[in-house]
């Protein structure tokens, strides 16, 4: 069996007496672009902080490349090789779109560096280019759509080339034109070596980037199979329109 | 009069130093610091403990920037554990209770009396040359303060600290260890903080308690948010402007044959009526920040 690049074992998490991750379980291939499904409230955001170091899991490990990550700081999985994006992703008002972007490169950002001015960086450009944020680069990030804040948290993510990207629906408001760009883009970062794990209700951009799906419902890893075979699989069809509604659709 | 104008302008050099700490703690990190006037007062208590135990001056300074930067990496720990605004309340706290024990503990530095006595910088020179020194000092290392705020707001570390500022969450996904960036934040400011009051006590010639009311602290707060928060530029001038504007208030106090305690009450109105009117109607102050400013 090839060694997991992320490796969840058991991840569990209750807010009060509502458990929201139950025994999470799962692995994912250097490589691999996998999707991460399930219906709103099925604890997918939940998992992806407990993976991140934002949130510390009640039980259960993670481990990344073989290293345990399980709770430590956000920082500290960040340097492991995870890099992540928001749901929300909401960005600062007196920073600029290219200012967020130069701070997103943490080497540059470091204590030794304080008193180095920032110089010009060719591959902030680039990344500016091909997020179509080149026209909003001097502009507060804040004053952003809600899509290109999505477009730029993506840039920023992929700033470090990452070994393994979490994105928490990427695509939410983004314009389908720039989606199709975003599967190539992210394609391409998975030609380069990074794995990637996708929070998303889209099933277009699912189908058309994916390889591997796994899919959450209350807590529970209830599927694990290619995107194809989602619309077959018994249990994502309940968990998404209840056991009510498939009888109904199926009387049709 | 130019003796005066020489005075204030001392005074106002050595408040310009305190405004760029504060600056660089809320202004560029938001660091909500309350309790700024505690790091002053390593300074002059390094200064007045030096004086007591007959050690020379410099060594008075060496010791108050030990204590600042202890006092300075405690007020890091504590923002480790709580939210901000519960930081700020915790600040104020901790430099009321400095100022409490100062005052109550009669056998440290001198209770509520104080410890006078102080050599007064440049003391070998004439009265006149020496005061010019004095102020030349000052402003020097003001300028010096100010290069190295100024660096550290263009830099990439600034960057991070800004991205801290407003979107902590997002800083902790790139990468970036908060806490360790708020302990290099107060250390370096509590370093200039106590660098002031160490000034200010061998000025003054002496330390008391007194001198660390939290009126003070307010004082700084409104040079920052009068000035601009997040401009060097403008929180120097809200530091030469807050100490001229309140220089001058005897003078209005004798034109107009008020009472003494005039001066006192319009002191706290133009700190206090300062702040309120500048966040009312003008938040970003007379020097806005420049949103951009790092990359030109
Ligand atoms: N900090 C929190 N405190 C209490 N409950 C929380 C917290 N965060 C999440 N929850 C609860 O956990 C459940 C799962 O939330 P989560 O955000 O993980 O869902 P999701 O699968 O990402 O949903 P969506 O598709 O809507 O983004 C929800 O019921 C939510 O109310
Ligand atoms: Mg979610």
């Amino acid at each position: 069996m090839s060694e997991a690049l992320l490796e969840l074992n058991g991840l569990s998490k209750a807010f009060g007496a509502h458990q929201v991750l139950d025994g999470v379980s799962a692995r994912i291939r250097p490589g691999e672009i996998v999707g991460l499904l399930g219906p709103n409230g099925s604890g997918k955001s939940t998992l992806l902080n407990a993976i991140s170091g934002f949130l510390p899991p009640d039980a259960g490990r993670v481990t990344i490349a073989g290293t345990d990550i399980t709770a430590r700081p956000a920082h500290v999985v960040t340097r492991a090789g995870l890099a992540r994006t928001f749901q929300l992703p909401n960005m600062p008002t007196r920073m600029t779109t290219r200012e967020v972007l130069r701070a997103g490169d943490v080497a540059a950002g470091a204590p030794r560096h304080m008193l180095r001015r920032t110089g010009r960086d060719d591959r902030i450009d680039a990344l500016l280019e091909m997020f179509r944020l080149a026209h909003v680069a001097d502009l507060p990030a804040s004053s952003l759509s809600g899509g290109q804040k999505k477009l730029l948290s993506v840039a920023l993510a992929l700033r470090g080339s990452p070994r393994l990207l979490c994105l928490d629906e990427p695509t939410a408001g983004v314009h389908p034109e720039l989606r199709t760009e975003m599967v190539r883009i992210l394609k391409q970062a998975a030609g380069e070596g990074t794995t990637l794990l996708v929070i998303e209700h889209d099933m277009l951009f699912i189908r058309q980037l994916c390889s591997r799906c796994i899919v959450l419902d209350r807590g529970h890893l209830i599927a694990d199979c290619a995107p194809d075979e989602l619309e077959h699989n018994g249990a994502v069809v309940e968990a998404y329109l209840g056991k009510a509604v498939q009888k109904g659709k199926t009387a049709r | 009069m130019s003796d005066f104008l020489i005075h204030v302008s001392a005074v106002a050099c050595l408040y310009g130093i305190l405004a760029l700490a504060l600056n660089l703690q809320m202004g560029l990190s938001g660091l909500v610091n309350f309790g700024l006037i505690a790091l002053f007062g390593c300074g002059t208590y390094g200064a007045a403990f030096a004086h007591l135990w007959g050690w020379p001056p410099l060594a008075g300074l060496a010791l108050g920037l030990v204590f600042a930067a202890l006092l300075g990496l405690f007020f890091a720990r504590l923002g480790d554990r709580m939210s901000e605004d519960y930081w700020g309340i915790a600040t104020l706290s901790l430099a009321e209770i400095m100022r409490l024990v100062f005052t109550n503990e009669q056998g440290l530095a001198g209770g509520a009396q104080g410890v006078s006595g102080l050599p007064v910088t440049f003391a070998a020179l004439p009265a006149d040359t020496a005061a010019l020194a004095r102020l030349a000092l000052y402003a020097a290392l003001l300028v010096v303060a100010f290069v190295i705020c100024q660096r550290i707001a263009r830099s990439g570390f600034g960057l991070s600290l800004k991205l801290m500022r407003e979107e902590p969450q997002l800083a902790r996904a790139l990468g970036y260890d908060l806490a360790r960036s708020r302990r290099i934040v107060m250390v370096v400011s509590s370093l200039m903080a106590a660098v002031s009051g160490f000034l200010y006590a061998h000025y003054l010639t002496f330390v008391g308690p007194e001198q660390l009311m939290s009126h003070e602290t307010f004082l700084i707060w409104s040079m920052v948010i009068i000035g601009g928060i997040a401009n060097n530029w403008g929180v120097v001038a809200g530091a030469i402007l807050m100490q001229f504007a309140l220089a001058y208030v005897p003078f209005v106090k004798d034109w107009f044959d008020v009472p003494s305690d005039f001066v006192a009450a319009t002191r706290l109105i133009i700190v206090g009526g300062g702040i309120l009117a500048f966040l009312i109607w003008r938040p970003k102050g007379i020097f806005p920040e420049r949103i951009g400013g790092s990359h030109v």
